[in-house]
């Protein structure tokens, strides 16, 4: 498995997910977001964080990034799989690659948590960071086949529960909660690594 | 020739806003008026350059639409567009 991992002004989980990789026995890198050219990976990380401040909506600004181009070459060529992670999700709604949008959380808080969810017919439990983690699905497209995380208790208001989803082709994956924080025994909590598991299933790697 | 616009952008009515939610709770609280009903939104103030009237009207429709707002939740409204 060959990760590589997109770093934006403002990303503060790269290193988390890089470790989390390594820890797995992945290859990981950086991708820093002004590379226009990608080499070959199987996964590309899109990790948390506030990119560009998350100035005018959050992942707004950092979707004209140039490695966001690569990205979409990369994703139309079916190399691999994009993974986003919180601030990840939220720059591929903004970007038009994944349905539906993310915004302000009901409660209005930035809500920092352990979380339980619904994965794959079990439960798990994972760490959410976010403030603006309100899914609105889309109105003119049914996407309950995309879905594969829900949260058992609905912390931010999301329509139908949904932390997590697919594109359409399922080479784009993105959930709100944070697998990277949950991968070392040492977090108390090693749920994440299912995740992680999950994306080198979906390759079959 | 030169332009000023003023946009303002705010989330679609059907999308609940909860900073306006909690205004309304605090205008309640504290009795200064419990019939209010609050949305809040972001204002933008842009300054650019255009051959016409028709071109800066497209320039400011392009820069709402493809950056200040997300279809899927806001809208946006150009309040003022003028020439310097």
């Amino acid at each position: 498995m060959k990760a590589g991992i997109v770093v934006f002004p403002g990303t503060n989980c790269g290193r988390d997910t890089y470790e989390a990789c390594r820890f797995l026995g992945w290859n990981a890198e950086y991708i820093w977001h002004n590379k226009s050219t990608l080499k070959d990976y199987d996964v590309i990380f899109l990790p948390g964080g506030f990119s560009y401040g998350d100035y005018i909506r959050a992942g707004c600004l950092a979707k004209f990034s140039p490695v966001m181009t690569a990205i979409r070459e990369f994703i139309y060529s079916e190399k691999g799989m994009v993974a986003g992670i919180c601030n990840g999700f939220q720059i591929l709604c903004e970007s038009g690659l994944l349905e539906g949008a993310l915004t302000y959380n009901l409660n209005n808080k930035f809500i920092c948590d352990d979380i339980e969810l619904y994965f794959e017919g079990e439960e798990i439990c994972l760490p959410v960071a976010h403030k603006e983690g309100r899914y609105i699905k889309p109105k003119d497209t049914v996407i309950n086949d995309l879905i594969f995380l829900k949260y058992k208790r609905n912390p931010n208001g999301s329509d139908d529960d949904i932390a997590g989803l697919y594109d359409k082709k399922r080479k784009i994956l993105a959930l709100m909660p944070h697998p990277e924080r949950a991968v070392f025994k040492e977090t108390g909590n090693t749920d994440g690594i299912k995740i992680f598991n999950f994306i080198q299933k979906e390759l079959n790697l | 020739m030169k332009i000023s616009a003023e946009v303002k952008v705010i989330l679609k009515d059907d999308i609940k806003d909860p900073a306006g939610l909690a205004v309304e709770n605090i205008l309640k609280r504290t009795n200064i008026d419990a019939e209010s009903s609050v949305r809040t939104g972001k204002f933008f103030s842009i300054k650019t350059f255009a051959q016409n009237r028709i071109e800066a009207m497209e320039k400011i429709n392009k820069i709402c639409t493809e950056v200040l707002t997300n279809p899927n939740l806001e809208q946006y409204e150009i309040i003022r567009i003028k020439e310097e």
